[in-house]
């Protein structure tokens, strides 16, 4: 069970969390609360694996709340989904490993994939308690990107992205159901990513090899890729042979 | 009182003035050397070029005075203050002139030795009181002129500055975050969803959130990069996309080398819009909307084409029955870019209308800097 506990001044924003997770089996709501010292004491007395907290909350500050559970040596700081109307604290958020950022009002399907997230994290996190490390080069590569998209805060795990396009100063980015536009480079994206799952296959895409079904010679020497989706990426030549060994591998 | 203004000529400065001043002497000087040696006198030419050359330093140095001192009341006097004031001042100053030029020129006139102080002075001011003042009043004059031409020149910036003024208020007026029409018109949607599918009311909830959301982060920004306003417009559409229900073909192509081009905010919302009320809306057929942008050498050219009905002749092609939406974009282009811009709405076919638009292709000067952030855990 996700022991979840539920923070924000409002009532009925309160409501809607409750009703919406009630829904997850797996998720029990262990406790409520309005204020900062109520949060502290909740966190403290039920020690919950997961917060959902307002960010601007009438007597306090979401970001401070964390700051004063982080520092509490005596229990373990909650994974932590910031609920909030206010855009401009994504980046903070981030920093400080929130799982995900809701931006109110959000909808059941977003609320499932934040869900989604915080199951995959605490798991991760008992997989480690357990002296099995799942962390392959912790650090050295991006695990996940925050950016805004069509006025939406997306923190995607790299996991979800499908390929990207390089479109002149922009990137793009592809997922399951959307692509999002990212003023970025090719070069430094494909930086941040593991080599082992992220292929540059041309001068102007990425794939990632988990969802390459196969690599198709074309007729003239060239190879295109064909992702399990269906899409085709085109490939260069001198990608080919890595191509191979990885898939092969 | 100083007239050391901001629409000061540049000629007005003491250096420059005293300088043309004395260069001006020096003319007369050369005329006159000359004009005497051609009837046969032969005079050393020194003579002249410092007598001349004095005078017109002297002239100079009062005339800047003049105008650093009393530039202000010149330019304002009335006729009754320059007979009482101007007048005796020029006489006075003439005098005074001469008669400092006569004390430095003990040797002139030329073929006078052994003359008096007074009557050398009496000869000049015979021969030069009257030129000497007319000296002071072309200064007088030229001062006068400044003032008139500084005063248009202030009036003209007002004016200008009074019109771009303007200009920003129509703007802003024109550029609506979001047509409130539009607004209550999803808000009513939402409402009627809540009953019959409330997932449904949520999701179109959030989009209208988002369309908020992008519409307040540009603040009062008049011009934004193609890709915001793309966007911006790609919600709309996923929000007009549930609205009908998946009965529309929406497309969108626009070169990448365009996605940082600025244009007007609220560009192509208003125009999408447009060809959903107005063509889109009007028919049960499965419908197509198309948005391209490309590049045509030094301009953008961004069309939007909808089916539907086709425009009505007898009232679309009139401006006033375009609708406020594009007739505001007509008007905010014609601001933003005068005659550089084009706009325009033409039936391809009875099923078919496209706006065309034409923009000079801008790109902000600032480099955009990257928003994604990169992480672990």
């Amino acid at each position: 069970m996700i022991r979840t506990v539920l923070a924000d001044d409002e009532v009925l924003a309160r409501q809607k969390l409750r009703q919406l997770l009630t829904e997850n089996e797996d998720v029990e709501i262990v406790g409520e609360c309005a204020s900062a010292r109520e949060i502290l004491e909740l966190v403290e007395l039920t020690t919950p694996d997961l917060l959902f907290i307002d960010i601007r909350m009438s007597d306090s500050d979401g970001f401070e709340i964390i700051d004063a559970l982080s520092a509490n040596a005596n229990s373990k700081r909650p994974q932590v989904i910031f609920v909030t109307a206010d855009d401009k604290f994504a980046a903070r958020a981030f920093d400080i490993h929130a799982v995900d950022y809701l931006l109110k009002p959000f909808t059941m399907e977003r609320l499932q994939v934040a869900l989604l997230r915080a199951r995959e994290r605490l798991a991760s996190c008992i997989a480690g308690a357990n002296g099995q490390s799942v962390m392959r080069e912790p650090d050295r590569y991006t695990t996940r990107m925050v950016f805004k998209s069509r006025g939406r805060i997306l923190f995607l795990p790299v996991s979800d992205i499908r390929w990207i396009e390089a479109e002149e100063n922009y990137v793009r980015i592809c997922t399951a159901t959307e692509s999002h536009l990212l003023r970025e480079t090719i070069g430094r994206v494909e930086s941040r990513l593991d080599p082992q799952i992220f292929l540059r296959v041309h001068r102007s895409a990425i794939v990632n090899l988990h969802y390459v079904r196969e690599v198709i010679n074309e007729a003239d020497g060239d190879a295109t890729v064909m992702l399990m989706s269906g899409e085709k990426i085109r490939m260069s030549r001198s990608y080919r042979s890595r191509i191979r060994k990885l898939i092969s591998a | 009182m100083g007239r050391s203004g901001k629409n000061e000529p540049v000629f007005m400065q003491p250096a420059i003035f005293i300088t043309t001043s004395v260069l001006v002497g020096l003319l007369f000087a050369l005329q006159e050397w000359m004009s005497l040696r051609h009837m046969g006198y032969h005079v050393h030419p020194v003579i002249f070029f410092e007598c001349w050359g004095f005078q017109f330093l002297v002239w100079g140095a009062i005339c800047w005075l003049l105008w650093r001192f009393f530039g202000s009341q010149i330019q304002r006097a009335n006729i009754q203050t320059i007979l009482t004031v101007f007048l005796p001042l020029s006489v006075v100053i003439s005098l005074a002139q001469q008669m400092l030029w006569v004390l430095i020129f003990p040797n002139l006139p030329l073929n006078h030795p052994e003359t008096s102080y007074w009557r050398r002075l009496s000869i000049y001011i015979y021969a030069e009181l009257l030129n000497n003042m007319l000296i002071f009043w072309c200064a007088f004059l030229l001062f006068r002129g400044i003032g008139y031409y500084q005063r248009y020149r202030e009036h003209e910036d007002a004016k200008s500055a009074l019109e771009v003024q303007l200009a920003n208020a129509q703007l802003a007026a024109m550029r609506m975050q979001l047509n409130p029409h539009f607004l209550f018109n999803a808000m009513n949607s939402i409402s009627s969803l809540m009953r019959s599918d409330v997932e449904a009311a949520d999701d179109m909830l959030e989009q209208l959130s988002c369309l908020l959301r992008m519409s307040l982060e540009r603040g009062e920004a008049q011009l934004i990069a193609l890709r915001e306003e793309i966007e911006f417009t790609e919600m709309y559409l996923a929000m007009q996309g549930r609205r009908y229900a998946g009965r529309v073909e929406q497309t969108m192509r626009v070169d990448a080398e365009l996605y940082d081009a600025l244009v007007p905010s609220m560009l192509l919302q208003p125009i999408v819009e447009n060809a959903y009320v107005h063509g889109l809306s009007k028919t049960e057929a499965p419908g197509m909307l198309v948005l391209e942008g490309r590049r045509n050498g030094p301009q953008m050219r961004l069309t939007v084409t909808n089916s539907g009905i086709g425009l009505n002749p007898r009232t679309d092609r009139d401006t006033n029955r375009r609708g406020v939406g594009l007739r505001n974009i007509q008007k905010r282009l014609e601001l933003h870019y005068g005659g550089d811009s084009h706009f325009d709405i033409t039936q391809i076919d009875p099923r078919h209308v496209q706006v065309t638009i034409v923009l000079p292709l801008h790109y902000p000067a600032n480099e955009i800097r990257p928003v994604a952030r990169f992480g672990t855990q």
